[in-house]
C-alpha cells in the first residue's frame, strides 16, 4: 500500500507537518480517531493523529513532535515523494459530538495536534470552545487555524532557558498549565474542560479542575503496538476497569483515570528509548564521517 | 496400490538442531525429512483405501494423505516428479502446505487417528507435508505447478471479500481464487498472515516460509488490502455493496489478562503483545529494528497451552531464565507434545498446581513477584475432559521481574459490534450450518466462530465457507436471472 507523502515541512522547533495520500482514512475518519503509521521497514508502529483531511482528495496531516528514533529518521529521512509503508486506521472512538456549552479544551505541546479537529468540530456544532496551548514559544503551532476555528485561542508560551533538559521543561509546562487554567476556572463558567497531552500535565490539570468540580475529558496516551486490541499493552485502569485505549478510548472521563499508573506506564520504555535514539545518533555520526 | 507392506513400528526420526545451539537464536529448530529419509517414513503408511483412510477424516481439510504418500513412494527414483505428484495431490486440499505441516496438533488430528499409530509410531504425516513443500519451493517445481493452477483462476464468477489474512481467511481465499472468484482480503496489520505473522515464532514457522505461501495466493490472484481494520476503516455493510459476499476470519485476538491486583505493574505482557513484538516486529533485533522488547532475568509464564511455550522459548531465547506456571497437571496441558519436549530440552522449569492470585511490585513499579495458591486436582472432570482443580488455601511466592500471561484470547470486539451481527455469549459469532452469519451473504470461521482453537480447525472452516459462498452466489445468480 503506497501512501505518498505529498508535502512535508517543518512547522515550528521539532515540529514537522506531513501531508499524507490514505484515502481509505480520510474516507472514514472523524475527530478523536487516530492512526498506526510505520515508515521503515525495519519501523515500530507508532500512533499518529490526522489533523485535517479532504475526503475527495484523499489525504490526511499528521504533525509529529521529534522526540525520539522514529520520529526523527521520519523527520529527517523522508522527503516530499516518498511513501510511508503503512498508515492504519482510522483507529479509536470518534469523540462525542455533543452540545456540551461553553468548553476548555487544553494542548500542552504537541497535544494540541490533537485537539485541533475534535476543538473544531465542537464549535461547529454550537460550542463555545475556548482553546489553550501551553507549549514552549518555539513550539507554538496552529495559531491561525485555531483562531480561524474556534471561539477564542490562548497561546501560554514560555521561553527555554539555556540548560534545560526534558525535565526542566515538563515541570515549566506544568507551572504554565496549572496557573493559566485556575486562572480560568476562576474567572469564567465552565462546562467542559478537555485535555489532550503528556500524562503528568493531564493529572496536574486535572487536580486543578477536581476542585471546581467541572466535567473533564482527556484523550489518553499510553504504549501502543497494533492499536486494535489485541495485545493490551495501552491497558488503563477507568473507573476501577482495566480498559484498552486503543479500543475503549483514546477518550475517557478524566475523574475515573488512574492517573499515576497511566503516568508509570508510559515511562517503562524509557531507557530503551534512549537507546534507540542514541543507536540512531550513532549512524548518522558514522554516516557523516564517511562523506 | 495392491502392494503388501509390512509394518515398520518405529517412525524415521527428523534432523533437529541441538538445544544448546538453537536456543541462541530464533532460525527452525527442526530440520526436516531429506528425500532418502522421507521415502523410507513415506514406506511405512499402510496405503487404507481413500473411502475409509482414518487419516483423512482426522485431517480437517481432508487431505488425500495416502495419495500423496504413495507418490513419493511409486517415484522414489525421480526426487522431482514424486514431489510434484504429490504436491498436486495436497494442493487439490490444502494451499499452505509448508505451514500446516509445520504448525498442526497431528498427534490430535490426522496422526492421532493413523492406523500405524496403534501399534506402533503413527506415519509423520505433518512432516511428509512439510517435507513435499519445502523441497517443492527450493526446487522449483511449485513454480511450475502454480502456472497449472493459475490458469483456473479466472476471477470471473464473482466478488468476495474476506475479513481477516489469518489461517481461515488465507484458505478461505485460496479455495475461492481456485474456483474463479475474484478476492480481496482486508487486513488491520501491516502484514498478512494473522497468528501465522505475529504469534508462531520464527523456530517453529520461518517468515520467509510464510511470505512464500502468501506470494503464492498473490499469483492465484488474490488481492491483499493490509491497514484496513474493517469496522472502522471499512464497515461490513459497506462491503456487501460491493462484493457478491463476505467472509469473517478475524480470529480471537483480544488477551485475557487476569483480573487480580498487580495487573497494570511493569514488564507484565500479554503473550499477544510479548509475540507481537517478537515476531512481528522482530524486536529481538533491537535497536537495528526500532520496536523494543523489556525482559528480566527471570520470567514467568502462566498457561500451558501453545502460546505459552511460544512465548517461553522466545524469552528463553531473549536471555531470561524461563519458568512456565500451570494451575493443572503436567498431563492437563494442551500444547503440543513436541513443542513441551523442545521446551524442557532448553531448559524451561515447569510449576504445576500453581493458581496466580497476585502480582508483586517493586518501588519503580515493576512486577517483582508472584505470589500463587496451589491447587489440588478432583477426580471430577469438566467439560473439556480436564481435572477440576481447587485452592489448598496454601501459597507460595516465586519471584519474577517479566510475566507473561498465556491463558487464552477471547474474540476481537471491533468486529462484533458490527449492527446485525449476531454473537454468542463469549463473544464468537453465530453462524448456521454453512457458516452463514446472522447477515445473509456475511459467512464465519476459525478463532471468530470458535472461540481459540487451532490453525487447522481455522483452515476447515475456510475451506467449508468457501464451497459455501460458492453456492450461495450461484443461488443468488439463479434467483436473479429467474
Amino acid at each position: 500500500m503506497p501512501y505518498k507523502i505529498l508535502d512535508k515541512k517543518e512547522l515550528a522547533m521539532n515540529e514537522v507537518w506531513y501531508k499524507i495520500h490514505a484515502p481509505h482514512v480520510a474516507r472514514k475518519v472523524r475527530p478523536g480517531q487516530f492512526v498506526v503509521v510505520r515508515a521503515f521497514p525495519n519501523g515500530e508502529r507508532i500512533p499518529l493523529t490526522p489533523v485535517t483531511w479532504d475526503r475527495e482528495e484523499g489525504w490526511i496531516t499528521l504533525i509529529t513532535f521529534v522526540r525520539g528514533k522514529t520520529t526523527m529518521r521520519m523527520a529527517n529521512e523522508l522527503k516530499p515523494g516518498d511513501e510511508l509503508l503503512n498508515v492504519a486506521g482510522p483507529l479509536g472512538n470518534p469523540a462525542p459530538m455533543k452540545k456540551f456549552g461553553k468548553i476548555l479544551a487544553i494542548g500542552l505541546i504537541t497535544g494540541m495536534v490533537e485537539v485541533f479537529p475534535i476543538a473544531r468540530a465542537w464549535q461547529e456544532i454550537g460550542n463555545e470552545v475556548t482553546t489553550l496551548h501551553v507549549t514552549p514559544n518555539p513550539m507554538v503551532i496552529l495559531r491561525e487555524e485555531f483562531e480561524n476555528a474556534v471561539s477564542r485561542h490562548i497561546v501560554e508560551g514560555f521561553d527555554l532557558q539555556p540548560g534545560w533538559g526534558m525535565n526542566e521543561i515538563a515541570q515549566e509546562l506544568v507551572k504554565r498549565a496549572v496557573a493559566k487554567v485556575k486562572e480560568l476556572l476562576e474567572s469564567e463558567h465552565w462546562d467542559l474542560v478537555f485535555i489532550v497531552g503528556p500524562a503528568g500535565g493531564q493529572k496536574a490539570v486535572f487536580n486543578v479542575v477536581k476542585e471546581y468540580g467541572i466535567p473533564m475529558e482527556a484523550d489518553l496516551h499510553p504504549i501502543m503496538v497494533d492499536a486494535t486490541g489485541m495485545c493490551g499493552v495501552c491497558r488503563v485502569t477507568v473507573g476501577g476497569e482495566v480498559k484498552f485505549a486503543c479500543i475503549d478510548g483514546p477518550g475517557f472521563d478524566a475523574y475515573k483515570v488512574d492517573w499515576d499508573e497511566l503516568i508509570h506506564r508510559t515511562g517503562f520504555y524509557a531507557p530503551l528509548e534512549r537507546l534507540a535514539l542514541e543507536h540512531y545518533l550513532k549512524t548518522l555520526q558514522a554516516q557523516g564521517g564517511e562523506q | 496400490m495392491a502392494v503388501r507392506r509390512k509394518l515398520i513400528k518405529e517412525r524415521v526420526p527428523t534432523p533437529e538442531r541441538p538445544p544448546k545451539e538453537r536456543v541462541k537464536d530464533f532460525k527452525e529448530v527442526n530440520l526436516g525429512y531429506t528425500f532418502e529419509l522421507a521415502v523410507k517414513e513415506a514406506e511405512r503408511c499402510l496405503q487404507c483405501p481413500y473411502e475409509y483412510a482414518p487419516c483423512i477424516k482426522g485431517c480437517p481439510v481432508h487431505i488425500n494423505i495416502p495419495g500423496f504418500i504413495s507418490k513419493l513412494v511409486e517415484y522414489r527414483d525421480n526426487p522431482d516428479k514424486a514431489v510434484r505428484e504429490a504436491l498436486r495431490i495436497i494442493w487439490n486440499d490444502n494451499t499452505l502446505p509448508a505451514v500446516t505441516g509445520r504448525v498442526c496438533p497431528q498427534e490430535d488430528q490426522c496422526e492421532g487417528a493413523c492406523v500405524v499409530g496403534k501399534v506402533g509410531d503413527a506415519v509423520d504425516i505433518g512432516k511428509l507435508e512439510r517435507f513435499v513443500a519445502d523441497y517443492a519451493r527450493k526446487n522449483g517445481i511449485e513454480e511450475e505447478l502454480l502456472c497449472e493452477f493459475e490458469e483456473e483462476c479466472t476471477g470471473e464468477l464473482g466478488k468476495v471479500a474476506i475479513v481477516g489474512a489469518g489461517p481461515a481467511g488465507l484458505t478461505c481465499a485460496g479455495e475461492l481464487a481456485k474456483m474463479g472468484y475474484k478476492v480481496t482480503i482486508f487486513e488491520a496489520l501491516h502484514k498478512p498472515g494473522g497468528v501465522l505473522a505475529y504469534g508462531i515464532p520464527e523456530f517453529r514457522l520461518p517468515k520467509e516460509i510464510l511470505d512464500h505461501e502468501l506470494a503464492k495466493l498473490n499469483r492465484l490472484g488474490v488481492e491483499i488490502k493490509t491497514d484496513h481494520v474493517v469496522g472502522r476503516t471499512v464497515t461490513i455493510e459497506e462491503l456487501l455493496q460491493e462484493y457478491d459476499a463476505v467472509f469473517i476470519g478475524t480470529g480471537a485476538g483480544t488477551p485475557k489478562l487476569l483480573n487480580i491486583p498487580g495487573i497494570l505493574l511493569g514488564r507484565i505482557y500479554s503473550a499477544n503483545e510479548f509475540l507481537t513484538r517478537v515476531n512481528l516486529m522482530k524486536a529481538y533485533e533491537f535497536p537495528e529494528y526500532d520496536t523494543p522488547i523489556a525482559i528480566g532475568k527471570k520470567t514467568i509464564v502462566i498457561g500451558a497451552g501453545n502460546t505459552a511455550m511460544d512465548a517461553a522459548r522466545s524469552a528463553l531465547r531473549l536471555g531470561s531464565e524461563v519458568t512456565i506456571a500451570y494451575r493443572r497437571g503436567r498431563e492437563d496441558m494442551t500444547a503440543r507434545i513436541e513443542e513441551i519436549k523442545h521446551a524442557e530440552e532448553e531448559g524451561v522449569q515447569f510449576e504445576f498446581f500453581l493458581q496466580p492470585v497476585e502480582f508483586i511490585g517493586d518501588e519503580n513499579g515493576r512486577v517483582k513477584a508472584v505470589k500463587f495458591e496451589r491447587m489440588r486436582p478432583l477426580e471430577e472432570r469438566d467439560k473439556r475432559g480436564k481435572r477440576k482443580i481447587v485452592g489448598t488455601g496454601e501459597y507460595v511466592t516465586l519471584e519474577a521481574d517479566t510475566v507473561i500471561i498465556a491463558i487464552g484470547l477471547e474474540p476481537n470486539r471491533i468486529i462484533t459490534e458490527t449492527p446485525g451481527l449476531k454473537t454468542n455469549p463469549n463473544g464468537t459469532l453465530v453462524v448456521d450450518e454453512n457458516l452463514m452469519t446472522s447477515i445473509p451473504g456475511v459467512f464465519a470461521g476459525g478463532d471468530a466462530i470458535r472461540g481459540e482453537a487451532t490453525v487447522i480447525l481455522a483452515m476447515g472452516d475456510g475451506k467449508k465457507a468457501a464451497k459455501a459462498i460458492c453456492d450461495y452466489i450461484e443461488k443468488k445468480r439463479a434467483k436473479a436471472n429467474a
